[in-house]
């Protein structure tokens, strides 16, 4: 019986730990270089983790990096706002005898696929984490 | 058969288990989602050059959006979904009366130019504005010219109208764009050059073709 209170203890916490984490799903980046030595990378991260991450980095090296985010975080937010009402659509596309590049909604995440001859590139990032990422950044800059 | 943990114990893990696979369920739900709705007015553009590297660019976007994101944007002469006019630039032409005298006109054909190098029309025609520009090469050996490029422009009268709404010196965009959504599936823009092709249209479908 303690055994199986220890069970659903853990079971219970590793439930709302992982609903947590989870609950803005993953951002997932992909990059592999179509060469010898190339470089293959993947990471698939909690979106959760990418606000607390940013909590990190010093306010100065978040103003340089962000030098405009004022000027563009209004805009940022409405857009990430209403892409949420257009799931699974594919807003820009380029395409060449080289490259083909995608800007898409997949569900509630919007997606970059950059396919070229030389590298392919995947970034996939919730909107809701866009939006959280941006008031942060907004709300740490001074306005110009 | 001997289980290694008693009833309850077992009823306890089971819901445990269940537990675990709520986050699982959760996550799919969030991948699957319906698609827009049908009545949804889309503006598509679509760019196909011919040269080498046979590049297309196709752009979507849903009307509605862009007159909730065009606001937002305050840059240069891009104000709350506004722009302004420089004075200069209109060399001192008044827009709205022009636009009063040309919605007020029957329907026709208001400025025809046939030059060695362009050919000019701007008519009024079933509600719309038509504009066609046509540029030539300067004649063959033949003496006949050659057709450069082709641009011919459609918009309905209402979304002239709505586009000139805001004041003298500005072009209101969001109204345009909020005419331009009352509009059937129209073809906008059409331009074709010697190495590339554009179209601008509406339709209700969220994918060009």
């Amino acid at each position: 019986m303690i055994l199986a209170k220890l069970a659903l203890g853990t079971a219970t916490t590793l439930v709302f730990a992982t609903v947590y984490t989870f609950r803005e799903g993953t951002i997932r980046v992909d990059v592999d270089e179509h060469h010898d030595g190339g470089a293959h990378v993947h990471v698939w991260a909690p979106a959760a983790v990418a606000p607390m991450v940013l909590r990190f980095v010093p306010d100065d090296k978040l103003r340089e990096a962000t030098d405009h985010a004022h000027e563009y975080a209004p805009l940022v937010k409405v857009l990430a706002k209403e892409l949420r009402r257009y799931p699974n659509t594919t807003f820009v596309e380029v395409q060449d005898s080289e490259e083909h590049v995608r800007i898409r909604t997949v569900g509630r995440k919007l997606q970059v696929d950059v396919q070229g001859a030389d590298a392919e590139v995947h970034v996939a990032v919730p909107l809701s984490t866009i939006n959280d990422l941006v008031e942060q950044i907004a709300e740490r800059t001074p306005a110009s | 058969m001997n289980p290694a943990f008693p009833r309850p114990a077992r009823t306890l893990m089971v819901l445990a288990g269940a537990l675990l696979l709520v986050p699982v369920s959760l996550l799919s739900q969030t991948t699957s989602s319906s698609s827009s709705s049908t009545s949804e007015r889309w503006l598509h553009v679509r760019v196909v050059n011919t040269d080498n590297h046979g590049e297309t660019v196709r752009v979507n976007v849903p009307l509605e959006m862009a007159e909730k994101v065009l606001p937002a944007i305050d840059k240069d002469r891009l104000h709350k979904g506004k722009v302004r006019i420089e004075q200069k630039e209109i060399e001192g032409v008044d827009l709205k009366a022009l636009l009063d005298a040309v919605r007020s006109s029957k329907d026709g054909e208001y400025v025809t130019v046939q030059g060695s190098d362009n050919d000019v029309r701007v008519a009024k025609q079933n509600g719309f504005m038509l504009v066609h520009v046509t540029e030539k090469h300067t004649p063959t050996k033949n003496g006949k010219p050659v057709e450069k490029s082709r641009v011919e422009v459609k918009v309905p009268m209402k979304v002239v109208d709505a586009l000139f709404s805001a004041g003298k010196d500005e072009l209101d965009l969001v109204a345009a764009l909020h005419a331009l959504s009352a509009n059937g599936d129209t073809e906008l823009v059409s331009v074709k050059s010697e190495d590339s092709t554009v179209h601008v249209w509406l339709d209700s479908k969220n994918v060009s073709d």
